[in-house]
């Protein structure tokens, strides 16, 4: 009889390389900001209507450098390859250059990010 | 030199869940994978099953992840896997039989559902249809599929839900769709836009780092993708 052998973890060992790391950070990316606006509302909600303390330790949780770093590199992420596969589906053609087009990705994410992280720090250092 | 090769097995009669064993195998650098299933088979342990045909990449029956990428067993060379344990698993995704072989019955099920054969009514002209060599190029790429399935066992979205046609269906399909001869090409559309169809497809790429035959598979998907979106073939 046949057995159905697979699981998670032997989708996830898969070597896709580059181009299924970027959607695994892609859907990550979307869960990361559902998570955020998640927690955004239900703090709002729990402040304004309880004036609740738990509410004030949600904002300084996703307040915090350590959640923000992260926080900004999935979503950045997420937009820049959301435009990648856009641009993909539109112009069929250019996916004989998704190499590329990954590379490029990469390039413009770098800055982008590094300018997210230096805001992050510089308001650590102003001590805002 | 000697290699070893750690393979995955099942035996549905003895075993409750796959297992992993090692065997060592003497190998020259440029023997080919199978090679040592071949060797494995015939000199340490007869009861190894795996499914092979031609040997020269050309039946697709020896489709299979190794070094946990989905590849021919018989087109990949000992000395381009690096110097360690060389891993072999049955590819994911489809029931798992015995050992290195899949029920492929759900991969060929999706592969007739798109109609892979010429539709064309019309009483044919005296001696054949003709066909301009750019009216052959537009769809050559995706002449090439030998079915391994390699592709669609490769990708995240049909390892979630079966349902999807997968990549080698949608290649097919498209193989007839841009062919200027047949005439199908707006009902296979139609059966490729549904739920099930291309667009579950999310440009993972997986199939195109796969397929042994170096089809554009993703590329072919946009064309059909677009095809679907604007109506037109262009
Ligand atoms: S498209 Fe390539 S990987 Fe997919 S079944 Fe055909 S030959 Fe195999
Ligand atoms: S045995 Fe035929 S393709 Fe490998």
């Amino acid at each position: 009889m046949a057995s159905k052998f697979q699981s998670w973890w032997q989708g996830v060992r898969y070597r896709g390389g580059g181009p299924m790391i970027t959607w695994m950070l892609h859907r990550i990316g979307g869960l990361a900001m559902v998570v955020f606006v998640g927690m955004h509302v239900f703090a709002s909600f729990l402040t304004q209507q309880f004036g609740s303390g738990l509410g004030t330790t949600l904002n300084l949780i996703y307040q915090s450098p350590y959640f923000q770093a992260p926080l900004y590199f999935f979503v950045i992420f997420h937009a820049l390859n959301g435009l990648r596969i856009i641009l993909l589906d539109t112009f069929p053609k250019l996916l004989e250059y998704q190499r590329e087009l990954i590379w490029l990705q990469w390039i413009v994410f770098i800055p982008i990010y590094g300018l997210a992280v230096f805001f992050i720090l510089a308001q650590i250092v102003s001590g805002e | 030199m000697e290699v070893k090769v750690k393979i995955l097995r099942f035996n549905p009669e003895a075993d409750k869940r796959p297992h992993y064993q090692t065997f060592c195998v003497d190998a020259e650098p440029t023997d080919r994978v199978l090679d040592l299933l071949e060797k494995i088979k015939g000199y340490q342990d007869g009861s190894l099953a795996f499914r092979r045909s031609c040997a020269h990449g050309i039946c697709g029956s020896d489709a299979m992840r190794i070094n946990g990428m989905n590849r021919l067993a018989c087109k990949t060379l000992v000395k381009d896997l690096g110097r360690g344990t060389i891993v072999v698993e049955p590819l994911l995704g489809l029931p798992l039989i015995k050992d290195l072989i899949v029920d492929m019955d759900p991969f060929f099920e999706h592969y007739e559902s798109v109609m892979p054969y010429l539709v064309n009514d019309e009483p044919p002209p005296l001696k054949e249809r003709l066909q301009s060599p750019e009216e052959r190029a537009r769809f050559d790429d995706t002449t090439k599929c030998i079915l391994c399935a390699a592709c669609t066992t490769a990708c995240p979205s049909f390892w979630s839900n079966g349902r999807y046609v997968g990549p080698a269906a949608i290649v097919n399909a498209h193989r007839f769709i841009f062919d200027s001869r047949d005439r199908a090409a707006a009902e296979r559309l139609r059966i490729l836009s549904n739920q099930f169809g291309v667009y579950r497809c999310h440009t993972i790429f997986n199939c195109t780092l796969a397929c042994p035959r170096e089809i554009q598979i993703t590329k072919a998907i946009g064309e059909v993708k677009k095809a679907i979106a604007t109506g037109s073939l262009e």
